[in-house]
């Protein structure tokens, strides 16, 4: 027989958790090890007034898999303030960065909520763009509402086609005469008549 | 009383149409990564009609809505039960364990010294027909396999099915897809017609109980280098799919494979790793400079 | 491109029609649709992808003359993937186009890094497609 059966991988190492303080667990956010940094972000999730320490963390974080750890934990303390601070990732240049932020921004809808407002009204249409990207993928039964709102009343025309894929899959029938209206903002402009078709035809089921 | 319809309603057809048909496989492979085709609409319409009558929603459009913005993301569940069958038997969906000793092994022990250990961990293993189904495919098809100190390790979070799998007694239909040959050679029949495991390799797997989600149930594996974790994932949420494949980024040796179910894909879950494509089969690969 | 002397890598059976293979890669089910129309009207046969990872696995799994890769995209955004897929020997010769709604030189410098040929900013206009698809997947070892 060439299989062979070990001792339980590990058994021999302390099996019991380790009780180690917050502070403890910030110091060794900053370790040069990154599996260390990533049980430290990973643990940090009980200490929700740690997510402003997670997020400068995440600001300077290389490693692919701390990063993910920390953002796992900010959407598990899922405060507002959690929220506000990823929220200011969505103008990175970092487009994994940006991403990921989107992402958790995504898991965190009772967090987001307060914020969509300031980020819907952003200067720069690229955050109002991920904002949108946000509010199209979340849980959130005023999603659909907010969309709406940004197909009547923002000018550009990458944040209203982001709107109005995320209308595709959420929008109701009372957007229909919305829709009709941006399409004769936007005529003539192919992808935006033919996402808005699609859109309506969605909404319609037909 | 709401009582589920029958499945096969004469009405299901009239419960969404083409468009609607769209907008849901869209929105559940985004989900999940299950894909329906257009063939299987009729599949599709029934399970989802007889959902909507279950929770009494009025339209296709009332249920969707539901589904999309539910927190709990109860229903969803229960569509991804009603959508997949959960059954297992021996060398089921083999074209991995072709890719395992063709492609993901020569690929691992590349980087290793001969006597060095190959950790394999099937998780979940429910009754054992995956780990046995390995370590067989091991002794039949590995030419290398005396080289290496090969350990299986099998987790679980049942434990009534881990003693199953620790007995190791099967069904005729468990074990209709191994040969009469492999029989022979690695099963016992007894006289009320099961298969019995034969005690070397019952011996040679590590069966343990193990969640996922628990990081002190799960701390212990480290450095494996192929991860078996088929149609598992479907069943968790957004955020426990992530928790668990970045538990595997730890578990994973640097360089280390995940095998998914055939229906499954990494790329809902996580970038951590990478796509391969090794035999003919997509596998996951832990990047070997990730640390 | 350099590795133009390669020989074309289609699986047996997966019989090549029209102008060629693009992989369309965007997370908007709106945009991967028009893509969809305007490159089927040129020609072109499509398959789609929701993002970088699964683009990559896609990009794997069958060969194509051209990607069209948006940037912002969950799980592996479009220049991780370009950076991932450029280091794969098999696929680092696939002529790549990134689209993405920042225009500033300072992103095209980025995509242009990343290993895209060429880069769109949109919105995008049918015609303008079409001609960077012909120019593009023209260039393909095919």
């Amino acid at each position: 027989m060439v299989l062979v059966k070990q001792k339980t991988p590990g058994s021999e190492s302390p099996g019991g958790p380790e009780v180690v303080g917050r502070d403890a667990l910030l110091a060794a956010l900053e370790s040069d090890t990154a599996s260390d940094r990533r049980s430290a972000a990973r643990e940090l999730a009980a200490f929700p007034e740690t997510a402003p320490a997670l997020c400068d963390r995440l600001a300077v974080e290389q490693s692919p898999s701390v990063r993910a750890a920390i953002l796992m934990s900010l959407i598990r303390i899922g405060s507002p303030e959690a929220a506000g601070r990823l929220a200011e990732f969505l103008r990175s240049d970092d487009a994994t960065l940006r991403n990921g932020a989107m992402e958790a921004l995504q898991e965190m809808p009772d967090a987001l909520e307060g914020h969509v407002d300031r980020l819907l009204a952003d200067g720069d249409s690229d955050v109002r763009i991920f904002a949108v990207n946000i509010l199209s993928a979340v849980r959130l039964r005023s999603a659909p509402a907010w969309l709406a709102r940004v197909i009547r009343s923002d000018s550009h025309v990458n944040v209203c086609a982001a709107a109005v894929d995320g209308l595709a899959e959420i929008g109701g029938v009372e957007m229909l005469d919305d829709l009709a209206d941006l399409r004769r903002r936007f005529a003539g402009d192919d992808f935006m008549e033919f996402a808005i078709d699609t859109a309506s035809l969605r909404i319609r089921g037909r | 009383m709401a009582l589920p319809k029958p499945a096969a309603g004469p009405d299901a057809k009239s419960v969404m149409t083409d468009v609607d048909y769209e907008k849901f496989c869209e929105f559940f492979y985004r989900k999940t990564g299950i894909q329906f085709k257009e063939n299987k609409k009729y599949y599709v319409e029934r399970r989802i009609a007889s959902r909507i009558s279950a929770v009494r929603a009025e339209s296709f459009r009332d249920y969707f809505t539901m589904v999309r913005f539910q927190s709990s993301g109860e229903e969803l569940q229960h569509l991804v039960n009603d959508m997949t069958v959960n059954e297992t038997y021996f060398f089921r969906e083999d074209y991995q364990f072709d890719a395992l000793v063709d492609g993901i092994l020569p690929a691992v022990v590349s980087r290793k010294r001969p006597g060095d250990r190959v950790r394999i961990w099937s998780v979940p293993c429910s009754s054992g027909e995956e780990p046995y189904s390995i370590a067989i495919t091991l002794l039949e098809r590995w030419a290398e396999c005396d080289c290496w100190d090969i350990e299986i390790l099998a987790s679980d979070i049942d434990s009534r099915i881990l003693s199953e799998a620790r007995a190791g007694l099967y069904s005729e239909r468990s074990v209709a897809r191994v040969s009469t040959a492999l029989r022979g050679k690695y099963f016992r029949p007894r006289p009320d017609g099961q298969f019995q495991i034969c005690d070397d390799l019952r011996e040679s797997i590590d069966f343990s109980m193990a969640n996922v989600v628990d990081r002190t149930q799960t701390g212990r594996f480290r450095d494996v280098d192929v991860i078996f974790c088929r149609n598992l994932l479907i069943y968790f949420d957004d955020i426990v799919r992530r928790q668990t494949a970045e538990m595997f980024f730890d578990a994973l040796a640097p360089g280390g494979f995940i095998c998914l179910g055939h229906s499954e894909s990494m790329s809902r879950i996580s970038p951590l790793f990478l796509p391969r494509k090794l035999r003919g089969s997509i596998v996951y690969q832990k990047p070997l400079s990730a640390e | 491109m350099s590795n133009a002397s390669s020989s074309p890598r289609h699986p047996q059976g997966d019989e090549v029609s029209g102008r060629g293979r693009i992989l369309v890669v965007d997370d908007g089910i709106t945009m991967r649709l028009y893509y969809r129309s305007v490159l089927e009207a040129a020609g072109f046969e499509v398959e789609e992808a929701t993002n970088g990872v699964e683009g990559y696995e896609k990009a794997l799994a069958s060969a194509f003359d051209l990607m069209i890769v948006d940037i912002n995209m969950p799980k592996m955004d479009g220049y991780a993937m370009l950076r991932a897929i450029r280091t794969d020997p098999a696929l680092c010769a696939v002529p790549a186009v990134t689209i993405s709604t920042e225009a500033s030189e300072r992103d095209a410098q980025q995509a242009l890094r990343a290993g895209a040929n060429f880069y769109l900013v949109k919105p995008v206009g049918s015609k303008e497609l079409t001609e960077v698809a012909l120019m593009v997947a023209g260039r393909s070892p095919r």
